[in-house]
């Protein structure tokens, strides 16, 4: 039997603490981009997100699917909560290990200028298999001024 | 009596899926086939939220959202993009016009169409 969404806390880093919810999606073809977008949309519901920031972060993590579908191998995008203090935020992430040896500060400016307006963060860890990690904070007031300021 | 949605849709068969799907949640949809008739529906008789697609004729939805939202007599009617342009710089063009969520035309649209609803409280 075929599992497309699992749940595991495996393989998952950055710099935050983590909490629930905990949600992996196995991207290998462009249906599975659908499925990132949806569980995005579900795991930011859960923490509170309101819809637009969804929508931003379900943008985030689509674009991050189909960069790793063009790779032509299947990766898996991780989606769970963070904590840093008294902010709780939502974290996707994915290995990226094509990105071993290249610059980051190469690839972080190519990120933030895809994505930086959908997501309060984005960091490149790891040496060998690097992560490509973005986070959105939910406590952080985000309102129609910040976007047209970001 | 059923909250009334705008539906604003240049495609008339999508216009049928999207009103079949919000009419089955005990809403009422009125559908204007592009923008300017979107507007001017709006202003004329205020609906509850607007559905509002982003490829119209003659004038986009981006601009139309605009509109409405700088209208002192529509900027608090609540707008839902629901588009075939899920990229992350129509996302933000999308969001940055006010609108309070943008959905990609796919698979789960209609299921988050309506989760938006009841967060907005349209639906119970």
């Amino acid at each position: 039997m075929e599992h497309r969404r699992v749940n595991t806390m495996t393989d998952i880093r950055g710099p935050y603490h983590m909490r629930p919810p905990i949600m992996t999606v196995k991207v290998e073809d462009s249906m599975d981009i659908m499925i990132v977008r949806d569980t995005t949309r579900r795991a930011s519901s859960l923490l509170g997100f309101a819809p637009a920031h969804r929508a931003q972060l379900s943008s985030a993590a689509a674009t991050l699917a189909e960069l790793v579908l063009k790779t032509g191998e299947s990766h898996t995008i991780h989606l769970n909560g963070v904590i840093d203090g008294a902010r709780t935020g939502l974290q996707i992430s994915s290995e990226t290990p094509w990105l071993a040896g290249v610059s980051a500060n190469n690839v972080l400016v190519a990120l933030r200028s895809k994505l930086g307006d959908l997501v309060d963060e984005i960091m490149l860890e790891g040496h060998d298999v690097p992560i490509i990690i973005m986070v959105m904070w939910l406590n952080e007031v985000k309102s129609p001024e910040a976007l047209d300021g970001e | 009596m059923a909250l009334e949605v705008l539906l604003v849709e240049d495609s008339k068969t999508q216009a049928a899926q999207i009103k079949e799907t919000l009419e089955s949640v005990g809403l009422r949809v009125r559908i204007a086939y592009d923008g300017p008739d979107g507007i001017r529906e709006a202003i004329e008789n205020p609906p509850a939220l607007v559905v509002l697609d982003v490829k119209l004729p003659s004038m986009d939805g981006f601009q139309v959202c605009r509109r409405l939202k700088r209208n002192p007599s529509t900027q608090d009617i609540p707008v839902i993009m629901l588009t075939e342009k899920a990229g992350p710089q129509a996302t933000m063009s999308g969001l940055r016009a006010g609108a309070d969520d943008y959905i990609p035309k796919d698979i789960f649209a209609s299921e988050h169409l309506i989760n938006t609803l009841q967060e907005l409280g349209i639906l119970e």
